[in-house]
Formats: structure tokens, sequence, C-alpha cells
């Protein structure tokens, strides 16, 4: 801070401060510039019933400022957004994720359906700190019930909370290791020793997230962008306050675009030949009035050779662009013209599903077999670090 | 009166709405005016069963006279629960009708011999319709009252709605005769899934009426004459003013991959299988909203415009046709 001292005479009769002022002015200039980060901006389309909270964590935004400052918002570089947003992914390969993951844990994830969010990076969140976290979100829930706040039914005596860590998701070293969260609850009419039922679980992941950007983040914070949650809303309301509240961050809906449902629905297909994915469901919403869903269930060894003719000869077997999942999906929808005479993109893609997992629009996806985890959880830890605002 | 009897009277009292039961115990007519007049329908609800229960007592009621009412109440509000509509085919146009009493007697006999413990409850309503009640039972146990099926045949006319069916006697009631007009159940098709147990055809108007929206003689509509068409061809194709509340429509296609950007697939032998299903709260409406406000192209495909013309919402198509 350099400091710059001046002194202003004021004779004027008609001056409001009669004698001599000593004025002093302090100007800050941030002398430290932090390297131009890539500039993060979430201008894929913006999803139509978007409701983004803009609000930025204050100690985020503390740190952050001197590099958004230094760059300006306005500054969109066309070739910047389209390096955003992948034009090509690599093709899922199978693994068995249980040499990687405790097969107990892979068991926890899989075949069931998580709401997703996202959240902003967490400030000084530990890993090493989980039993604490604990105890401190279960006495958080107990004073919150008692405040009269929390709108479970009342049968539950009480909560007990358990934080652990799913390791062997994360991809790269850049990535944190995922957290696993339980909220347990005994009933009040159970038996005396019965054990305590799971009423809620949750779990904070980033698989392969952006390497520029976890990069460029400040040493206090952890990034787990993407929250999977299933259980009863109010319980997820309270974990997500108590987590503002501790680690200064900002929970957001994340919803699953049309692109990335079809995304999905490609590389699901794409896993035909390595294990049945037994049929391919897409629905459509058409806003007519009233509102007519239009599901069409596709063989899945036809859908296969429609993906595998869709497949270019010269791209490489590894990786797949998105010119060969639109032309999968418009495949489709021209088959279905041909009979029906209705245009398909004239709706919106809600859902998709097959053997291997399912996804809908809202932000649901349930993932059934866990050899292709990594790939999915990929996919969804991109579309959180796109949703976050800066 | 035993137990199970005052069970399913209080539950059918729990079910028909204060304001309608003045008029439903009225044309029961199981009761005498003065037990009617009796009556103070301006008590809680709870109060008038368990009197009610009482007058059931003294003048000897047992359970058929109580499945009477509820047959009332349905007759008279069939708009609750899901009927299933059915198209009989085989109908033999010269086939002479036969007496209701005869029916019902057939009727009876046929669906006795499948199953020894039936309760079938068969009425006239109006001259329209015939209303068939069956509780079911088996061989062991008396008829289960609380969850009837409830069958509606519409003379003169080839349909059939049924409510309440569970798949475990759906059988037993296929193989009964519907020997009215000599229409064979054994082969049904599927037509319909909605709340009323009707099915009227949609009118067919070669125009529309016209709406009388006052036109400032300044607007000139541009697509005017392309919306107008397209207007008629939905009215065309699936019928004008209000519509039968269909719900869902299915079709099977096995018919072959042909794209002409898609050079690989299009020299396929084997047809490119899927199912398409169409659903909405008003089927038709939507499908009508989408043709006319231009989201299908017109002319409209014989594919949808047969699920009026036909009267049926399951398909299979193949490339030979529907």
């Amino acid at each position: 801070m350099m400091l710059y001292l001046t002194t202003f005479p004021y004779q004027d009769s008609s001056c409001i401060m009669g004698k001599r002022e000593v004025q002093i002015h302090f100007l800050t200039l941030p002398v430290l510039f932090f390297s131009v980060m890539e500039e993060r901006k979430s201008t894929e389309e913006t999803p139509r019933n978007n409701a983004l909270a803009q609000r930025r964590s204050k100690s985020y935004r503390q740190s952050m400022r001197s590099c958004v400052e230094a760059t300006h918002l306005t500054y969109t570089s066309g070739l910047l957004t389209a390096l955003r947003i992948p034009r090509s992914r690599k093709a899922p390969k199978s693994c068995d994720i249980t040499k990687q993951v405790d097969p107990d844990q892979v068991a926890l994830l899989v075949k069931k359906e998580w709401q997703l969010s996202y959240v902003t990076p967490l400030y000084q969140f530990r890993h090493t700190q989980l039993k604490s976290y604990s105890k401190q979100l279960s006495a958080f829930m107990v004073s919150e019930k008692q405040q009269g706040l929390a709108i479970e039914v009342g049968q539950e005596l009480g909560f007990k909370v358990n934080f652990s860590v799913v390791l062997g998701l994360a991809e790269t070293d850049k990535d944190a290791e995922t957290v696993f969260i339980q909220i347990l609850s005994k009933q009040v009419f159970s038996a005396k020793d019965a054990a305590p039922k799971v009423v809620w679980s949750g779990w904070l992941t980033c698989v392969n997230g952006d390497l520029d950007y976890l990069r460029s983040l400040p040493l206090e914070f952890v990034s787990l962008p993407l929250f999977c949650t299933r259980g009863p809303e109010s319980l997820t309301v309270l974990v997500k306050t108590w987590f503002e509240k501790t680690f200064d961050c900002c929970f957001g809906p994340l919803g699953i675009n049309s692109t990335n449902l079809q995304w999905l629905a490609s590389l699901w297909t794409g896993c035909h030949p390595t294990i049945n994915i037994q049929y391919l469901k897409l629905v459509w919403t058409l806003p007519t009035l009233p509102p007519m869903d239009v599901t069409y269930t596709v063989h899945p060894q036809d859908a296969w050779e429609l993906w595998d003719s869709m497949r270019q000869v010269d791209t490489t077997e590894d990786s797949i662009s998105i010119d060969e999942v639109t032309g999968f999906i418009k495949g489709l929808q021209s088959h279905f013209f041909r009979h029906f005479r209705i245009d398909l993109s004239a709706g919106s893609l809600m859902q998709i599903s097959t053997a291997l997992g399912s996804s809908h629009h809202s932000g649901k996806i349930k993932i059934a077999s866990p050899n292709y985890i990594p790939t999915i959880l990929q996919l969804l830890t991109e579309c959180a670090l796109l949703k976050m605002p800066i | 009166m035993d137990d199970s009897t005052k069970h399913i009277l209080q539950r059918l009292m729990r079910r028909i709405p204060s304001q309608m039961l003045q008029t439903m115990l009225g044309k029961w007519a199981h009761l005498s005016r003065e037990d009617l007049h009796s009556l103070d329908f301006t008590q809680p609800k709870w109060v008038l069963t368990e009197h009610l229960l009482a007058l059931c007592e003294e003048n000897g009621l047992r359970v058929k006279h109580i499945t009477e009412l509820e047959m009332i109440y349905i007759i008279e509000n069939p708009n609750q629960g899901m009927w299933h509509g059915f198209q009989l085919l085989d109908a033999e146009e010269d086939a002479p009708s036969i007496e209701l009493t005869q029916f019902k007697e057939q009727f009876k006999a046929n669906l006795t011999e499948l199953i020894s413990h039936v309760s079938i409850k068969i009425k006239k309503h109006t001259d329209e319709a015939i209303w068939i009640r069956v509780a079911w039972g088996d061989n062991f146990t008396k008829p289960y009252h609380l969850k009837p099926t409830y069958v509606v045949h519409h003379l003169q006319t080839p349909y059939v709605f049924v409510t309440g069916l569970t798949s475990k006697y759906k059988p037993l009631l296929n193989q009964t005769e519907f020997c009215h007009t000599g229409l064979s159940s054994g082969h049904k098709i599927w037509l319909y899934e909605g709340r009323s147990p009707q099915w009227t055809e949609p009118h067919r108007h070669q125009r529309p009426s016209d709406e009388a929206v006052p036109t400032d003689p300044n607007i000139e509509k541009e697509q005017a004459e392309n919306t107008e068409n397209r207007l008629q061809m939905a009215c065309e194709a699936f019928g004008d003013g209000t519509l039968p509340q269909l719900q869902k429509a299915v079709y099977k296609l096995e018919t072959k991959f042909r794209d002409n950007s898609n050079k690989t697939l299009t020299g396929r032998e084997e047809p490119f299988r899927g199912v398409v299903e169409f659903a909405s709260t008003n089927l038709l409406e939507s499908l009508r909203h989408c043709v006319s406000s231009g989201m299908a192209s017109t002319p409209v495909t014989p594919l949808l415009s047969s699920i009026t013309q036909k009267g049926r919402n399951y398909f299979v198509i193949t490339d030979k046709g529907v």
C-alpha cells in the first residue's frame, strides 16, 4: 500500500473547513497479480429454467477478485468458449471399478437415483477432519430441530451423521477424494438394539475435473463440484445450509441439458458390445396443449448398429465427437419423422435410459452398472464446473 | 346384518359425497318414505351412517341391497376410476338380438361355471347401456365386495368398458360370452384407457367453425392460409370440438430404416425395431394441436389418424402397412 499525503490550503471563506486541513488519501494497488487463468465463462446455452443465484461467497470472491478485475467479463473470445465445452470425449472403457474402489462403497453409489447439484469450492475443507464434521453436522441438525426449523416427521430419536472417504474415484492428482455422507436415525418404535437406518445419503465428488481450473484455485480451497443427494428434501436443505455456513460455499441445482443427455445416450449405446444395454429409451416432451410425452424405445442391437454407422472411419477408436452424437440422435428422429411426420426437435429431450443407467433433465442420474462410473462422473463433474458461477 | 356387511356400507357411505347422499338414497328405494324422512342430512356423515345402519338392520337389508346402492352411485358418477375400453370383434350383423333377461341368465350361468363364488348384478341403464357388477370370490371364499369390477356395454356399439379388473380375473371375464347381438368377447382389442366409460366418435366437419374474434382490417396475417389449412387437416384427422379422453397410444415399429444420409443402415434387410408411445392427459387434443401448430407436417400421416378412424390405440407397423 502506498500512502499519498496531500495538503490543501483552504482559505476561501465559503468553504466549510476554515482552517488548514490535512487530508490523507489511501490508494491501494494490488501488488500481486495472479497469473491470468483461463477465463471461466459458463456460456454454454443458458438453461431455460435457470434460477442461478449469482451470489458468490465472500472469501472466494476476495481471492478471485484480483483475477477477475484484471480480465473483463465482456471479453469473450469464441475460441475460448469452444474450448470449454468438449467437442469430443474419450470412449468409455469398461473397467473393473472394484479394483480401485472398495466394492462395498461402490454398492452405495450404484443402482440408486441421485439428485444432482453443483457446489462452489469449499474453503478450508480438510479430509482429515471428517470425524469432527460428522459431530458438527449432527449437532447442527439437532439445534435446527429444536428451533423448529427442521420440517421432518418427529418420529426420529436423533440423527447420527457419518462422513467417510471413498478412495479411488479421483482420476487425476488434482481431483479431491470423494466424500460420502450418511445420515442415520433410529425410529421411535423400533426395537432397542435395532441398527439405525440410513434416512439420507449424499456424496461430493470431482472426477477428472478441468486441470487448468483446479490448478488455479488457491490452496485453501477444495473443489468437489458435484453433489449427489438422495433422501428427504428437508434433510438435503439442512446439509446444504451447514456446508454453506461452515465452508463458505454456494449450492445450486444442476440440470442435465439436452446435449448432455444425448452424450449419455450415445456413450451408453456404445457400450452394447461389452454389456447388453437391453433397451435404449428416450423421452421427449412436446409443447402441445396439453403437453405430450413421446417415448421411443429402441431395440438395443438396432440402436448399436445405428450408432456404429455414425462412427466415422477416420476418428480414432478412442474418441467420440459431438457430430457423431448429434448424428445418432438425428437418425432416430428422422426414422420417427418418416412414420409420424412429427419433428421431435420441436420438443425437448427429457429423459434417457438404458439398463446401464438412466438420466433425467431435472438433474437425476442413476448408474446401474459400476463399470462405467468414471466416464459418467467425468461428464457430470464437467457439467457442474460449467454451471458454477465464477 | 353381519360385520362385513356393515363394513361395506360404512365404506360406501364414506365414498359418496355428502351432497349426493340424499338423491342416492332416494333412488335406492329400499327405505320407506318415513325412514328416509327420519334421516337428518344436516348431521355429520358418521352420525348419519350410524343412523342408516340402524335403519338397514331394522329392515333386514343384506349385502345385495347395499351393492345396489353402490351400483347406483357408480352409474351416476362413472368418472372415478380408470376405464379400459375394448372393441369386440366378429360382430355378426344378422345375429338375432336376445332378450335382456335371457342375456342376464346366460352371462351369470357362464361366469358361475368358471368360478363358483361370484356375485353378479346386471342392470340396464336407460336404453343405452348394460351395467354389470361382479364381485369375485374363489372356490373357498365368499365374494369380496370391496373391490368389484364394473363392466359397461353400450348397446348398438361394439364397445365394452371395464374398470377394477385385476389380471387374476381378466381371463375369466374374457371367456364369458357377450351373447348380446352375437358379439364374441374372445377377440378384444384394447381400445382406450381413460376416465369415462364412453367412446364417442369424434365429429368430422369439413370446415372448422369460424372464430368470433374481431379482426382489425389493418392487420393481415401472413400465414393465414397455411394456418387455416393445418387447422382444417387437424380437425379432419382428429375431430372437432371436445374429443374423447384418450391417454395413450402405442405403436410397435417393425419397418426398415431408410435414411438417405445414412448409407450403411439403409441397406439393412432387418427392420429397425422400436416401440413408440404417445402419452398425454388428453392425447387427441395434443395431437390435434400438434398438427394445427405445425409441429407435425401435413398431410396427417395415416398412422396418427388411424387412432380415431379405426378406434384403436395399439398398432403394429410393418413395411406392408398398419
